[in-house]
């Protein structure tokens, strides 16, 4: 299959952009197994999850509602990939932008809401970069594994959070109220983002799209985004060229804790109006935070590309509900489901990968003109294929990369292969 | 306190230590091959289960081990067919696979949320548990922690005194040199990443089967990322992973023991006291400025002082290698 779609390029561009979606086809399709094997009908099933996401005005804007926390996280998380940090802290990020936006909201419960809605965002984008800089910092200038920093400081911002909420900030009713269930008052409803009545859609969901757009321009039309960019994919090349890396790693990765922290104060303003903790991140977050990561990786670390990702994402978690609810299937079925897709996905870039570097072998056959699209980045029609396996083959064909580099190095791969089509193509 | 009650604590840190020990040395192994296995919280999660799951209906715990011996396995092999055959990252790999085993455990396991299975019985040791002190902390426990004990002497003898333990830090550091001198770098990978994932797996039965008995939802969640941690600190040394997963016990008992101590302080606090300090310690172990103390120090003290608090990754952890 795969000689054939390199021997008709056109087709295999076409194959490569519908790839995600017949990967999630897939895992829906394993998923149906699974469905049967519990004794319910995947078709009836189906339909069901299809109805729950996009059957009616109220399940569209449920979908896009929970596809906003996503897209901002996944924005955030575009950043941080794209200068070679894998930031896994959405988590705790998130909730470090919704702690301090939450408590604006109840400090100041008689404020005008023009005032108080775009001082909350902040406060949730500047909390959220706070918590971000932590392993930027630790990363850049202790060399801590921003992997566990991320993971640790995930864990500290829930306890934290869980002592707030049981705490200090509980909501006085619940205090008196024997059953003392760990959440905040609700916020002044003239606080509650812009809503598009009657539905559950807000404000929020177009601040994250604008958003997209410009962190695109951000990573690829300023100075800023190039030097992110160029530091995730060479940092030492980075370093001989002017560019401070360790503070462009602190940088991606306090924008990056930003967005996170941003959609934690946009999931408390437009949806839950407070903030609840079952004890777990989860219970508060909905996931949002690790979620995030799987829709920018779908979204192949492109803002732009996050949007659609995001979507589906949200859909699938509607939907599931809805599935949920209809077949009365066990709750776990669906975040397996869910677990399926992502795999699926990944598994289909490795694929997408494979027929690329198919056809790279094809244009060398070529001759002359293969060589020439390895140097150029951008020669003949198939520029995307030729970028695609230039740089990530040459950066692996060095098995032994300097010590510096080799951590970095490491975590990157992945990255500095989309990076490198971009910055061949600007 | 009197010394009874000391010694049943020291006892039961290193109980609670055992599994992180198991899971620590198998990644030590695993990552000094050059390969990262980022995916140990879910394949814990995932072992636990199975494990748990199979010793019950065997009704034997060697079985449950056995059986998530082969999930840890399978997990790894994922992981390192994805990045050395597929060329993707190890990383991305290894996250995804944490939160499919997360899920997935949590949607195989929900019939046995909270049943009574097997569990490793004790066993002590005739002679030895007698021995004062060390008998009664060491050796009157049962054959997961007499494991976990062999393992480290095991591994650390395996990777500094043999051959092959040889040609593995050279898959792990040098991967050229270490092909030009004759070893299949990748097939050495693949050996000791799926051999480190039947130790995690054995790490996370060691869980449901004896320190923390039986299943619930999320049952060891966060401890894959303990014993992730403790392989940094560790320096990717099984003797020093092994101290680290005793001090990160040891500072949890120390943590329940302080709150009992100071009820009106949080209990919030001595739960996050433990991921604090290791990240304190990440910070100490990789930072320049310890690089500083040390230089300022007598040069006498210099090689032993660096020999403690300082650690380097092996130099080819987790990139890829194309022969030819």
């Amino acid at each position: 299959m795969i000689d054939f779609l390199v021997r008709y390029p056109r087709l295999g561009r076409l194959f490569d952009l519908l790839l995600p979606l017949l990967a999630t086809l897939a895992a829906l399709a394993v998923g149906a197994i699974m469905l049967q094997l519990l004794g319910a009908n995947p078709f009836v099933a189906y339909r069901a999850l299809l109805e729950g996401a996009f059957g009616s005005q109220n399940a569209l804007a449920d979908t896009i509602v929970r596809a906003t926390p996503l897209l901002l996280v996944g924005l955030g998380i575009c950043i941080a990939f794209r200068a070679g940090v894998i930031n896994i802290g959405g988590e705790g990020q998130f909730i470090a932008g919704a702690l301090p936006a939450t408590l604006l909201g109840l400090s100041f419960p008689d404020a005008p809401a023009i005032i108080i809605i775009p001082a909350a965002l902040l406060c949730g984008f500047l909390g959220g970069a706070v918590w971000g800089s932590i392993p930027g910092l630790l990363k850049a200038y202790f060399n801590v594994n921003e992997i566990l920093s991320t993971i640790m400081l995930n864990i500290i911002a829930v306890q934290f959070m869980n002592f707030l909420l049981r705490g200090p900030m509980i909501d006085p009713v619940q205090l008196q109220a024997a059953s003392a269930i760990p959440q905040t008052a609700r916020l002044n409803p003239a606080f509650d983002l812009p809503r598009w009545v009657p539905t559950r859609l807000h404000a929020g969901a177009l601040l994250a799209v604008v958003l997209a757009v410009v962190v695109y321009i951000l990573l690829w039309r300023t100075t800023t985004g190039y030097r992110i960019r160029a530091v995730g994919f060479n940092p030492d090349a980075s370093r001989y060229a002017g560019i401070n890396v360790k503070r462009n790693i602190v940088l991606a990765l306090l924008l990056s804790g930003a967005f996170a922290g941003l959609a934690g104060a946009v999931q408390v303003y437009g949806v839950s109006h407070r903030m609840i903790t079952d004890g777990s991140a989860a219970g508060f977050t909905g996931s949002a935070g690790f979620n995030g990561i799987v829709a920018a990786l779908f979204g192949k670390l492109h803002p732009l590309g996050a949007i659609p990702a995001s979507f589906i994402f949200g859909a699938l978690i509607v939907g599931a509900n809805s599935l949920q609810r209809a077949m009365q299937v066990p709750a776990a079925l669906i975040t397996a489901l869910n677990g399926l897709v992502v795999v699926f996905v990944v598994c289909s870039d490795i694929f997408s990968r494979r027929l690329a570097r198919r056809r790279q072998i094809g244009v060398a056959e070529v001759g002359s003109k293969g060589a020439g699209a390895q140097g150029g980045g951008g020669a003949g029609e198939r520029p995307p294929t030729a970028a695609n396996v230039g740089p990530p083959d040459s950066a692996s064909a060095q098995p032994a990369p300097p010590a510096t580099a080799a951590k970095v190095g490491a975590t990157i791969k992945p990255v500095a292969h989309v990076a490198g089509q971009e910055a061949s193509s600007d | 306190m009197n010394d009874s009650q000391l010694i049943a604590i020291l006892a039961s840190i290193v109980l609670q230590a055992s599994p992180l020990i198991i899971a620590v040395c198998g990644e030590i192994l695993t990552e000094r091959s050059g390969v990262v296995n980022l995916s140990l919280d879910g394949s814990m999660l995932m072992a636990a289960m199975t494990g748990f799951v199979v010793g019950m209906k065997t009704d034997s715990y060697w079985i449950g081990f056995l059986a998530a011996a082969v999930v840890g396995a399978i997990f790894a092999a994922i992981v390192a067919f994805g990045s050395i055959r597929l060329g993707q990252s190890q990383v991305a790999i290894g996250f995804v696979l944490t939160l499919l085993g997360d899920d997935l455990s949590a949607f195989l396991g929900q019939n046995y949320v909270r049943q009574t299975g097997v569990v490793v019985p004790r066993a002590g040791i005739p002679l030895l548990k007698d021995i004062p002190i060390l008998g009664p902390i060491l050796f009157n426990q049962n054959i997961v922690v007499y494991f976990a004990i062999l393992l480290i002497i095991g591994t650390w003898w395996w990777l500094n005194r043999t051959q092959a333990g040889l040609r593995l830090r050279g898959a792990g550091e040098r991967p050229t040199a270490a092909f030009a001198r004759g070893v299949d770098v990748n097939r050495v990978r693949y050996a000791y990443t799926i051999l480190g994932g039947a130790l995690v797996g054995i790490a996370g039965a060691a869980y449901s089967l004896n320190v923390k008995i039986g299943w619930s939802d999320g049952h060891v969640r966060g401890f894959g990322w303990i014993a992730l941690a403790i392989v940094i600190f560790g320096g990717w040394s099984p003797i020093r992973g092994a101290f680290g997963a005793l001090l990160f016990g040891a500072t949890k008992a120390l943590a329940t023991a302080l709150q009992r101590a100071f009820p009106e302080v949080s209990v919030v606090a001595f739960n996050a006291i433990p991921w604090a300090l290791m990240i304190l310690v990440l910070l100490a172990v990789g930072s320049d400025y310890t690089e500083r103390f040390i230089e300022a120090m007598p040069r006498r003290w210099q090689r032993p002082l660096r020999r403690v608090l300082r650690v380097s990754p092996p130099m080819a952890l987790g990139t890829a290698f194309h022969e030819g």
